[in-house]
């Protein structure tokens, strides 16, 4: 009596299991994700290695260089002409050539673009907790038509040290050649 | 009973059955992703343009020094070579310290038969002193970015790694925004 009521709850048991054994495998997700890897692997290859550049520059070109990395960006452009940092106007090109410095013996700084360049400075070292007579080691890449003077362009590099920027980087577009 | 997992993984199974009846696979989820991607594609699209861009890192530009520096202890690297080359609208000078007498060259223009007569005078600089990886460019006022950028590729090509950009000393500070002279 007792081994036919074991054997019953056996089948039962087994018949149970049985309902619930697998007998197909679903790929579907499979194939979303890989798709998924694949669309993103594609898209990252061929605009990880692009930098965004300012609207308005016309950019020197070149076969050499360093990588390009995704910076802050300071901007100077010719159409319209104004410089801008991380994509917000600062002042006009005309402004920054014609203004005169405000600091004794620094006779290259811009005032309004050492303002908007010391805000970003600040910035920085409050993330980064950096004392705040000390240069952060974010690099400023400067994207500048190719039709700039050198006078302003060299007004712009003193004026980015004194801000607190220590790493300059002159970004152009690449042609031909590999970076090295 | 009814409402057990056995019995939900089968009604939708048999819901799903429909889409998958024709025996392929089920591109629903497939096309509700495409849908989210180029949703978000757009919805993040700002305009900005990107371009393949290579960059020239400097070394500190020169600055004018209003402060007592601090002495450094430790050994600074060894100054093997001092190398200028000079830019004006006219031409470029390259200057070196090196040997008995000052090394001077002059090239006069700034096409691309001057920048590959450049080439040949810094790359033998490079080979006389391999050890030198710096130089200074010192252009003048006038002079276009543009040219600047073509200087720094020769001196990139003729492997100087460490570039620096100086200025002249000015009795003025305003600068001009027109185009630079070639």
């Amino acid at each position: 009596m007792a081994s036919r009521a074991k054997a019953a709850r056996e089948a039962r048991r087994t018949a149970t299991f049985q309902k619930f054994r697998l007998t197909e495998l679903n790929l579907v997700p499979l194939v979303d994700t890989f798709v998924s890897i694949v669309f993103f692997s594609l898209t990252t290859q061929t605009l990880g290695d692009m930098t965004p550049t300012v609207n308005g520059v016309s950019l020197p070109q070149s076969s050499v260089g360093s990588l390009s990395a995704h910076e802050i960006t300071l901007g100077i452009a010719s159409r319209p002409a104004e410089m801008t940092l991380a994509g917000r106007r600062v002042m006009t090109v005309q402004a920054a050539a014609q203004s005169a410095s405000n600091v004794p013996n620094e006779p290259l700084l811009i005032p309004e673009l050492y303002r908007a360049l010391h805000v970003t400075a600040d910035s920085i070292r409050r993330t980064n907790d950096i004392p705040a007579d000390q240069s952060v080691d974010a690099t400023l890449a400067v994207q500048a038509d190719k039709g700039m003077r050198y006078d302003l362009l060299a007004r712009v590099l003193q004026t980015a040290r004194k801000a607190g920027f220590k790493k300059v980087s002159l970004q152009v577009l690449k042609t031909g050649g590999e970076a090295s | 009973m009814a409402d057990s997992r056995f019995h939900k993984i089968k009604q939708r199974r048999s819901e799903r059955a429909p889409l998958t009846a024709h025996g392929g696979l089920n591109l629903v989820p497939l096309v509700d992703i495409l849908t989210s991607i180029v949703f978000f594609s757009l919805a993040t699209y700002t305009g900005v343009a990107l371009a393949a861009m290579t960059a020239f890192d400097l070394s500190l530009p020169p600055t004018v020094i209003t402060a007592p520096q601090p002495q450094t202890t430790g050994k600074q690297p060894e100054l093997t070579l001092l190398l200028a080359v000079r830019i004006n609208t006219d031409g470029i000078r390259v200057e070196h310290s090196g040997g008995n007498a000052a090394f001077r060259k002059d090239i006069p223009g700034l096409g691309q038969s001057s920048l590959n007569q450049l080439h040949d005078v810094l790359a033998g600089i490079a080979r006389a002193y391999p050890d030198n990886k710096d130089v200074l460019v010192v252009p003048d006022d006038a002079v276009a970015y543009d040219d600047i950028v073509k200087v720094l590729e020769q001196a990139r090509l003729a492997s100087f790694s460490n570039i620096a950009l100086g200025n002249r000393a000015r009795a003025t500070q305003v600068a001009s925004a027109s185009r630079g002279g070639r």
